[in-house]
This record gives C-alpha cells, sequence and structure tokens, in this order.
C-alpha cells in the first residue's frame, strides 16, 4: 500500500514510477499530472532488494500499526466500552443488582471512579487482567471493592487503550477521588503517591483504603515507556463493610506488570485469518477488478487486524 | 500485479513478524512474576537407603535313603523390601513388604511376641545387633543369641516331648544342638534349675546384651530387663502374616538403646531387621521305623493357607515359628543392615558450648532432631537447641529476650516495642492420625476419612463414652463414640461398631497452641460443623453437649467445660467421683505423647478401677493397651511424627466431597493459596480459601523462626540468620542424616510454590542480621529513595519532588506500633512495558527507511 503511493517529487528527492519503456532514461516528470498517461505495468525490482523491501514494508505496516491501534484505535473502543459500561452499571444502580461481594464476572461492572483533579471518570470493571484493563480501570479481584472496609486495588493503564491512568502522578495528598458503588458513594482523600521502596502506609481499622495502580515511565518520552509500576493510596475513614467472598488469590497474569498466555491461540487464529485473507485477495484479484477485491477486502481485513492487535495485547503487561 | 504479489509476500511475512513479536521481549524482558512451576513432587524417600533383595529359601526334607523327599520339600523365590534403613530413630517405624513367601496358616490375632506363636508359616521379623558379615568378629554378627524377643517362649524350649522336639531331627543343626539339652554351654543348670534332664528335651536361645552379659532365657526372670511382664514397650518383634498370593507388609518398630539398652542399637553399634520366613524344619533322614520325632518334622501344617486360629489352638511345631532360631530357618533369613541416627542429647554430650535456645512449635521437633547435630558438631556454627513449649509460651520468650529466637506457626499479639520479623522455615502441620483395626483380622484401617463436623463432634464431648454418660442432661440419646454414630459409618464404611471408650474422643492437648488454632479454624470454617457446635441436631439427631454449646472458635486452647459426673453403684465411681468426660478426653501436653500413644494403642482415657488391697481404696487409672485387631484410636500428632513412626493420617474434607490426605501435592496447593502482607511478616491464608480449593491439606502450617529486628544481641541475631539461612538451604534437602529435611515436612525450595517463602525467609534473615528495624521509620522522613532518579530528567508528566513533601502529613500514623511493620513497596517493573511503544515507533520507522530505499537501491540495479 504504501509503495506504489510515494509522492511524486523532482527527481533528486525520491523515487519516481517507472516510466513506460524497456530502458526509460532517468528525467524529470512531466508537472501537468493530468496529462500523465494512464499508468502501465511497473518493471517489478527482483531479486534481494524486492525481499528487503517486501519485509521492511511488512514490519513497517505492523509496527505501525500497532502504534495506530494502541494509542488512537484502541482509544475508540475504551470509549465505546465505557459507554456500553456506564450504562449497564447506571441500570444496575437503579435496581439496585450492582455487585457489592466478589460476585463478580470478570469484565462486570463494579464501580464508578471520578477523580476531579484528573477530570476522569471511568467504570471499574473486574478483573485486572490484560484484556479486562481494555475496557478501563480494573479491580483486582482479591481485594475488596473500592469503598469498602479494606484496601481495594484498582488497575489502570497507563498509556494505551485510553490511558485512564496516565496522569495518576500528578495527583497529590488531599486531592478528592469518589467513588460510587452498589453501597453507595463516597469520598476519599488521597494519602500520596508511591513509588518501589516507599513505605507501604499503614492502614488503620475501619479506614476503607483504595489504591489506584497504574505505570509510569522516565526519562525521555516517559508519557510511551510505562515500565514502572505507580500506587496512589487514598482513604476515608469510615467505609462501607465487606461481606467478603472474594477469592483469595489471583492468577499470576492479574498481579501488576503482569501478562498471560491464555489468548496466545486466539494470536495464532487472527494470524491464519490474515493469511487466509492474503491468498484469497490474491485469489481474487485474479478475477475482480482492484477496486471491487479491495472494497470487500478491506474491512475484512482491518477487523482481523484488530482482533489480532487486541489479542496479542494480551501478552504484554497489563498496566502498561 | 507486482505491487499486489509484493504486498502479499509481505503479509505472510508480517504475519510471522507479528507471530514472533510478542516472543522475543517476553523471555527477556518482563520482570513480572512468572507462572509458578508445578513444584515436583519429592522424591519418597524410599530411595534413600531402602532395601530390596531378592533369594531362594527352601525346605529340604531327606527320605529314608538319604534323597530330597519331593513331597515335603517346598522352594520360593522371595523377595524382602524395606523402605528405610539409615539414620533410624528410636521407635521409628520402617514399613518392611515381601513377597513371593509360603502363604500363612491359623493366623493369630495379635501377632506381636509370645501371641503369634501359634501360626503357621509366617515370616519372623526381628530386630537384631550385628551385621551379616561372616568376616566379622563374632560379637558383631548377627546371631539368634542377639536377636531380641520379649518373651522366653519365642527363644527356648523347655522340656519338649519326643514329638514336640522336631529341632533334633534338624539336618543343618550341629550335632551338639542336636543333643537333648542344648544351646548354652555349658548348660547354666545353676540359674535354670530342673531343665538338665534326659527325659524331656531342651533348647535354650540364650540372649547376649550388648554390655556383655548373657541371659539364659529360660525362664521369665532369666531374661533381660527389658523383657520383663509389661515392659514400658509392648513386643515390637512378630511373626507377620502372609497372604494367600505370597505378599505380606509389616511396619516394624525398631528400638534404640534409649528404649532397649540390652539390644543395645545406636549409631556406634550396628544392627540389623532379620526377616525369617518360616517353611518348616529341613529334617534329616529318618531312622526305621520312624520316631515319633520323625513324623512330627514331617508335619506340613493343620491349618489351611489362609486360615485363622483365633482360638488358640496348637500348631505343628515344624512349621511354627516358635523354632525361628533353628538352622533350617536361620539359615533362609533375610538380614537387613540398619544404622541408627545420632540420640536426640548427643548435643549436650559432644559440645561444650552453651546452647543456643530456640523457644517454641513442637511442629520443629523431627526437623531439630536431625538439623541439631549439623549445627552443634560443626565449630564454625552454634549450638543450636530447641526447647519445645506453647507457641505463645515460646514467643513471650522471645520478646523479652529469654531467648533469641521463637518458633510459632501463625502471627502473634506483639506485646513489645521491638519490631519482630516472621522467616520461614519448615512447611509442616497436623495430623489427625489414627490406628484403627478392621474386624475379622482384615489388617488396619488406612482410609479413614473426618469431616469437620466429626472433629467437633469429638472436641465437644458429645459422645457418651459409655452408658455412664448415658445421663448426662441434654444428649442421651447421642451415640456412645464415634464407631457408632451414623454420619462416620457413612464416611468410613466397613469398620466394627463395637463401642470403646477411647473411641468417643480425640487425644488432643491440654496447652495453649497454634496447632489447636488450625484445628478449630477448620472447624470454624465449615457451616455444618458450626451449626452442630451452636446446637442444631445433625441429621441424625445428634446434639452438641451443653456445655460446648455455641463456644467461641477458633481458638489457641481447648478448653475442658463438661461438669457431669455420673450417678452409679459402681464402688469404685462412688469413692472417686469424677467428671467423666474429662477422664475420657484427658488430653496431654505434647504432641510426642499423643504419638508414643498412637503406636502403642494405649489411650489415656483414666477409666480404670484398680483396688489397692493394701489400703483398700479404689483408684482410677490408664486404661490398658487396645488388644491387637480391635484397636480404635484417635489422635492430634504432627506430620513430622506421623512419617517419622509410620502413622496413618486422616484424609479431611475440604470441598464438594473431597477428601484430601497430607501429601506433598496438597501441602504445596495449601502453601501456593499463602500470601504475605508485607514484609516481614507472616504468611496467611483463611481456610475457607483452602477448602474451597478443594486439593489444598487444610492441616497445612508454616513454621516461622522469629526474632526481634531491633535491639537484639550482635551474636544472637547473627546465629538466628545463620539459622535461617541454613535450615532452608541445607536444611531443605530431603534425607534421614545430620542437617537434612526429615519426612513430614515439605521442602521449601528457591522455585515452585514455595518460592516466596524461601525469598522472604532470606529477606528477614538480613532484617534479623542487619537489626535496623523493619526496613523503614517513620513516614516523615519518606523521601523515596526511587524518586532521586526519574526527577533528574526533569521531563515527565508527574513532579516526583513534590510528591514527597506532601506524602508525608497526608500518610497519618495512627499509632507508633503501626508504622514501625510498614514494608517497603516492592518494586514491580516491566521493561517490555518501558520499551514496547518506542520500539514499536524505532522498528517501524527503521522498516520505512530500509523498504524506500531497498526500492531505490532495486530499481536503480535494475537499470541497464
Amino acid at each position: 500500500m504504501t509503495a506504489p503511493t510515494v509522492p511524486q517529487a523532482p527527481p533528486a528527492a525520491g523515487v519516481a514510477d517507472p516510466p513506460s519503456g524497456a530502458a526509460p532514461p532517468r528525467r524529470p516528470q512531466p508537472a501537468r499530472r493530468a496529462e500523465r498517461p494512464p499508468r502501465q505495468p511497473r518493471r517489478p525490482v527482483q531479486g534481494t532488494p524486492a525481499l528487503v523491501s517486501s519485509i521492511s514494508t511488512m514490519v513497517a505496516l505492523i509496527c505501525l500499526w500497532a502504534v495506530l491501534h494502541l494509542l488512537v484505535l484502541a482509544q475508540v473502543s475504551h470509549a465505546r466500552a465505557q459507554d456500553l459500561l456506564f450504562d449497564e452499571f447506571r441500570v444496575q444502580l437503579a435496581g439496585a443488582t450492582a455487585p457489592v461481594d466478589g460476585t463478580a464476572e470478570p469484565g462486570a461492572p463494579v464501580a464508578l471512579l471520578r477523580i476531579p483533579r484528573l477530570d476522569l471518570e471511568e467504570v471499574v470493571v473486574e478483573g485486572t487482567a490484560p484484556g479486562d484493563l481494555f475496557a478501563g480501570p480494573g479491580h483486582k479481584r482479591d481485594s475488596v471493592l473500592p469503598g469498602q472496609v479494606g484496601t481495594s486495588v484498582v488497575f489502570g493503564r497507563a498509556a494505551t487503550y485510553g490511558a485512564p491512568f496516565a496522569d495518576l502522578a500528578e495527583l497529590e495528598a488531599g486531592d478528592r477521588i469518589e467513588v460510587t458503588t452498589g453501597q453507595g458513594e463516597l469520598d476519599l482523600t488521597v494519602l500520596g503517591v508511591r513509588r518501589a521502596g516507599d513505605p507501604v502506609r499503614p492502614r488503620s481499622d475501619g479506614f476503607a483504603r483504595v489504591t489506584l495502580v497504574s505505570a509510569e515511565g522516565s526519562g525521555r518520552l516517559a508519557g510511551f515507556r510505562p515500565g514502572e509500576a505507580l500506587y496512589v493510596d487514598a482513604e476515608a475513614p469510615k467505609g462501607f463493610p465487606s461481606p467478603g467472598g472474594y477469592s483469595p488469590a489471583v492468577p499470576t497474569s492479574e498481579e501488576a506488570m503482569a501478562r498471560g498466555v491464555e489468548s496466545l491461540p486466539s494470536v495464532c487464529l487472527g494470524l491464519a485469518l490474515l493469511i487466509a485473507l492474503t491468498l484469497g485477495v490474491i485469489a481474487a484479484r485474479l478475477r475482480w477488478s482492484v477496486g471491487l477485491v479491495w472494497v470487500v477486502a478491506a474491512p475484512v481485513a482491518i477487523a482481523l487486524a484488530w482482533f489480532t492487535t487486541d489479542a496479542a495485547m494480551r501478552l504484554f503487561p497489563n498496566l502498561i | 500485479m507486482s505491487v499486489r504479489r509484493r504486498l502479499a509476500l509481505a503479509l505472510a511475512v508480517g504475519a510471522v513478524g507479528l507471530g514472533l513479536l510478542p516472543g522475543a521481549p517476553s523471555a527477556s524482558g518482563s520482570t513480572a512474576v512468572s507462572p509458578a512451576s508445578p513444584s515436583s513432587p519429592a522424591a519418597a524417600p524410599a530411595a534413600e537407603g531402602g532395601y530390596s533383595r531378592t533369594r531362594t529359601v527352601t525346605r529340604e526334607v531327606l527320605d529314608a535313603e538319604g534323597g530330597v523327599d519331593p513331597t515335603l520339600s517346598t522352594s520360593y523365590r522371595m523377595t524382602v523390601k524395606a523402605d528405610r534403613t539409615t539414620d533410624l530413630r528410636g521407635r521409628e517405624r520402617v514399613a518392611i513388604s515381601w513377597s513371593g513367601a509360603a502363604p500363612s496358616g491359623g493366623r493369630a490375632s495379635n501377632p506381636y511376641g509370645e501371641k503369634g506363636l501359634l501360626q503357621e508359616y509366617p515370616v519372623m521379623v526381628l530386630q537384631c545387633r550385628g551385621t551379616d558379615d561372616a568376616d566379622l568378629p563374632l560379637a558383631k554378627q548377627v546371631r539368634p543369641e542377639t536377636c531380641w524377643t520379649s518373651s522366653v517362649a519365642q527363644r527356648s524350649q523347655r522340656l519338649r516331648s519326643r514329638s514336640e522336639s522336631t529341632w533334633l531331627v534338624d539336618r543343618y543343626a550341629d550335632e551338639a544342638d542336636r543333643q537333648p539339652v542344648s544351646g548354652m554351654d555349658p548348660f547354666p543348670a545353676a540359674d535354670c534349675p530342673g531343665l538338665d534332664t534326659t527325659v524331656a528335651n531342651t533348647h535354650l536361645t540364650e540372649f547376649v546384651a550388648q554390655a556383655g552379659r548373657t541371659y539364659p532365657a529360660c525362664a521369665a526372670d532369666r531374661m533381660p530387663p527389658e523383657a520383663a511382664v509389661d515392659a514400658a514397650f509392648p513386643p515390637s518383634e512378630l511373626a507377620a502374616y502372609t497372604d494367600l498370593d505370597g505378599k505380606g507388609a509389616v511396619q516394624f518398630e525398631v528400638r534404640s538403646s534409649v528404649e532397649n539398652e540390652s539390644l543395645g542399637c545406636s549409631h556406634q553399634v550396628a544392627c540389623s531387621i532379620v526377616v525369617v520366613p518360616i517353611l518348616g524344619i529341613s529334617c534329616d533322614r529318618p531312622s526305621a521305623p520312624m520316631t515319633s520325632t520323625d513324623r512330627a518334622c514331617r508335619k506340613a501344617g493343620r491349618f489351611a493357607a489362609g486360615s485363622s486360629n483365633f482360638a488358640e489352638e496348637g500348631v505343628d511345631q515344624a512349621v511354627s515359628p516358635s523354632l525361628w532360631w533353628s538352622a533350617s530357618n536361620w539359615r533362609n533369613r533375610f538380614s537387613i543392615p540398619v544404622t541408627f541416627g545420632l540420640p536426640a542429647g548427643v548435643c549436650d554430650v559432644l559440645d561444650p558450648r552453651a546452647p543456643t535456645k530456640f523457644f517454641g512449635s513442637e511442629l520443629m521437633a523431627q526437623a531439630a532432631l536431625q538439623w541439631a547435630p549439623a549445627y552443634c558438631l560443626r565449630d564454625d556454627r552454634f549450638n543450636f537447641a530447641l526447647s519445645q513449649m506453647p507457641d505463645n509460651a515460646g514467643w513471650e520468650n522471645m520478646e523479652n529476650g529469654a531467648g533469641p529466637a521463637a518458633f510459632v506457626s501463625s502471627e502473634h499479639q506483639q506485646a513489645g516495642a521491638d519490631p519482630v520479623g516472621y522467616a520461614p522455615t519448615a512447611v509442616s502441620g497436623f495430623s489427625v492420625g489414627y490406628t484403627i483395626d478392621r474386624p475379622d483380622n482384615g489388617g488396619e484401617y488406612d482410609r479413614l476419612r473426618l469431616n469437620p463436623r466429626l472433629l467437633a463432634k469429638l472436641l465437644t464431648q458429645s459422645y457418651l463414652g459409655s452408658d455412664l454418660g448415658r445421663g448426662h442432661p441434654g444428649i442421651g440419646d447421642n451415640p456412645m463414640a464415634i464407631m457408632d454414630d451414623p454420619e462416620f459409618v457413612k464416611l468410613n464404611p466397613g469398620l466394627s461398631r463395637n463401642v470403646q471408650e477411647a473411641g468417643a474422643t480425640l487425644l488432643s492437648l491440654s496447652v495453649s497452641s497454634d496447632l489447636i488454632r488450625q484445628v478449630t479454624a477448620y472447624i470454624a470454617q465449615d457451616a455444618d460443623a458450626m451449626a452442630f457446635v451452636s446446637g442444631t441436631p445433625d441429621p441424625w439427631g445428634m446434639k452438641v453437649n451443653p456445655a460446648y454449646q455455641s463456644l467461641d472458635l477458633p481458638r489457641d486452647e481447648w478448653p475442658l467445660l463438661d461438669s457431669y459426673v455420673p450417678e452409679t453403684q459402681n464402688e469404685c465411681l462412688k469413692q472417686n467421683p469424677t467428671v467423666y468426660f474429662t477422664q475420657l478426653a484427658s488430653p496431654v501436653s505434647t504432641l510426642r505423647t499423643i504419638a508414643d500413644a498412637l503406636i502403642d494403642a494405649w489411650p489415656y482415657v483414666q477409666t480404670r478401677c484398680e483396688y489397692d488391697t493394701a489400703t483398700s481404696t479404689y483408684k482410677l487409672g490408664r486404661k490398658d493397651r487396645q488388644n491387637y485387631g480391635t484397636r480404635f484410636m484417635l489422635g492430634l500428632v504432627s506430620l513430622g511424627d506421623a512419617d517419622r513412626f509410620g502413622m496413618r493420617s486422616a484424609a479431611l474434607l475440604t470441598s464438594k466431597g473431597r477428601y484430601v490426605a497430607p501429601t506433598d501435592q496438597s501441602l504445596s496447593a495449601a502453601v501456593g493459596l499463602m500470601r504475605r502482607s508485607g514484609a516481614h511478616r507472616p504468611f496467611t491464608v483463611t481456610q475457607q480459601a483452602i477448602t474451597a480449593a478443594g486439593d489444598a491439606y487444610p492441616g497445612t502450617m508454616v513454621v516461622y523462626t522469629t526474632a526481634k529486628l531491633e535491639n537484639l544481641a550482635r551474636t544472637q541475631a547473627r546465629q538466628v540468620a545463620s539459622f535461617i539461612r541454613i535450615a532452608t538451604s541445607e536444611g531443605q534437602v530431603r534425607g534421614r542424616g545430620n542437617g537434612d529435611l526429615p519426612g513430614g515436612y515439605l521442602p521449601i525450595r528457591k522455585s515452585g510454590v514455595t518460592a516466596p517463602l524461601w525469598r522472604a525467609a532470606q529477606q528477614t534473615a538480613s532484617a534479623i542480621e542487619a537489626q535496623r528495624g523493619a526496613g523503614t521509620t517513620v513516614p516523615e522522613e519518606v523521601p523515596p529513595p526511587s524518586d532521586a532518579g526519574p526527577a533528574a530528567s526533569g521531563d515527565t508528566a508527574a513532579p516526583p519532588a513534590e510528591t514527597p513533601s506532601k506524602a508525608g502529613p497526608g500518610a497519618t500514623p495512627t499509632s507508633a506500633d503501626d508504622t514501625l511493620r510498614t514494608s517497603a513497596t516492592t518494586e514491580t517493573k516491566s521493561s517490555l512495558g518501558n520499551v514496547l511503544l518506542p520500539m514499536l515507533f524505532l522498528v517501524g520507522g527503521l522498516a520505512i527507511a530500509s523498504s524506500v530505499v531497498s526500492q531505490l537501491v532495486g530499481r536503480r540495479s535494475g537499470t541497464p
């Protein structure tokens, strides 16, 4: 897709379309594009350069697609998921069916989190596996729900999929965090940001603690290099009672910065379908025109790429 | 066209590339916890020091012509195995099994000691001093004279008639042993009056004690002191039974010089377990006509193979175990050489340095027994000693400085100001041990299953014990004992329902212990059990003893609350009015006492009445040992003792009807659920979580070495730290030698499910050695060390420089105690997360450049 559409440019500056003829001399393109003769099949580049070019093109496609997906497209899917979750949670709150114990299925909404200072309003879902955090911040399943007496742990992504917790480090002691769950609303006060090596703050009996966990980078491009876990503790002196029923431990793929291999089959399936699509395009090209084939194939290709990238992202740390 | 093709190729290559992409960095990248590798089940200890030997054993009876009589002669290819032979300790039980032996007949109800003599074709198992090596001096060889028996009848034949003197025609015996009076030369006529006669035949197998004294064994008072009537320990030698398929197995209890000084086996005196398959006397050529002795010798047994002899009828002497010492039988022996470990007190004797006492948990007893010599026998280490006491007492001693460290197995209330660190040192637990015989000589029951409610019934003294308990208000209709409880019968079918008082109780601890807390927590997590305790009758109508109704569980100590004194016409009980249920329960103070009671099947039930003729008074005492074949006893023991003494452990109900016995797998499963609340804190898990998991053993307990993190003397701190490091490295290697980890403990390893425990132990060991508190101080001094680094670059979104100053006041400590316990935030980082996006950018950009360049190059080279 890239190679044929390199912009026309002065001869010395870039790659020119090969002119027609067996041995075309290199010369400037005519300035009047409208008069260009119909395109003729260009002489293919052959041998090692062709191979290198193909590989490079593909690597570039994949890398840039992934960047595009993570930073732009995933934001769309995150926003959509939040929209749906918000509606669902609203109905649950109204119907008093929102979960108040450890019975929620992974992926289901469990709380609404508002941080006025960051202008953040997110529905918290159950579970902290990489895939759960696509939709929004996730509640760690071995901790109490936000707002309950005890320490509730909420993970959120720092750079990708809408990056709900990108600015977590800006919080300061005294800031307000509001959580809304099936048990009611609670305002918590931020105690401060914690990083590796900082003392864990003891929690007094009866206090409700929410620990927000995300990642941050350091050095250049810090916003794009979320490599180290970051914690924000917030507390309210009085919390909702916890009915218990939380799982005693979570799988390692749900710990901070953890990743799982459960989605490998999905990745393989997505890749296999992409290959199948490629072969299908080649076969279809023998019968139908380019335009028709791409009209049909492009949406499928994008959907498959989307699916595959999502599946692949489950293999990466959950906080980035 | 070419563009499409290139695109297709590129897509394919890219697909492969995308597949590889996550794989490559993930191999080296993230520091996130990798999935715990399933711990390999520890190799069975049988591999170490086991014994297995196969040989042909024969009986060769000669006919009148001097040839072998094929109708009477037999030959078997027999294999004998033993599971452990090295570093044995006193009373340890060795599993001995055999195959290919002659099937036994006339089975006795009790194979031990004298009572096992009335059998045919059994397999005699004895403990003997010496080893079976002809090159050794006689004093170090195994001989019948060094083999222990607990009665005269097992050693000597006294004043036998001709038809009961088959040893006289033993073709393998020396001429001297075929005389009417034989066995000791010269015959001890002074010690054994009346035996030196020609009217009847006598053979003595004297016993030679380790100290050198010879006991002629011609009467009960001519035996070693340990063989006295009502000796401290019941007989361990036995004439074991071989089933019809030629197989048999016993748990043979060995005695060290501590238990049996005359036998004298110790780490310095080699001994053997001798297995003598009784095939019968190999008879010599008969005289013509045959004498009654010749005819008796040719008998092949009057009991059919597989039959029983509960009536204790006489047996054919030629094939009975009475003549195990005869040359014909003795030559068929298997000698299993065994070595004994150092005795428990070896450090007191060999190490002049003052011992450094670690107080606390008896769960460590078996481990400490093997560990202690690895410390005190080395000059570069200290003299480690375990001083067993209730966990609470040990903890207090550690806190007030009476000792440097304590072993506990749960979190304890801190009284002093100094922070205390918990270093995981061993994984063990409790076991409900049992000795239960199946009816009709069916052998020992080995698949006992218990649920929390049955444990609650036993502990709350809700069984009546006997008719004396009938009058107890409120529970007069309850079952007498657990064997009569329909719930128990349903779980464990096929057992005798004959009530014994011992079946009304679970022998338990009278003192406070973390182990009691664990047991009661197991009961407390179960809804059915708690419903029973709070007064709801079980589905069969059994009610809880009102004295224990709504007892608060879990708890550290089990109280004796019942106060019912039965009214009876029994003179003895009238003179000694006591609380009956307390007599039944009779808890003891150490787990080892319970283990010993289980080995001997000797309950602590104190309801035996004795009449003292001298004072004409009655007194109550401990009941007699239970009879072999009808034993029924339950007791709370440690897993270490259970493994050492070969005791069986009940499988406990977890969730969904699963019963879990203590194994490496089930202990690992429980450890895998444990989590630590912070640095230097204990690992905890709720019983609910363990039972919910299904495959985890509810009795799993982690024993911690606890020591102060501040204000401990430097030398002591160093000793404790080195102890933790040694105990979690070389001390976790399974084995039977000094410094090894005995069975009944799950090794704590660097990898696998115990890795968090191992890391926690190293961390706490360093903190104890450093004596600088729990790692942090008050939060006002918060400046997080990690902030200095990132702040230098200055372009981060977060302003870390501001954070510490504001975090301080925000984190208001509620009490000084709390702040001392705080731990540092652990570092969680992922280099993958660090590099993913920049790398995608970079690689994408490079690839574009590469594509462009290669196009250019390709086009240019394609130009003629």
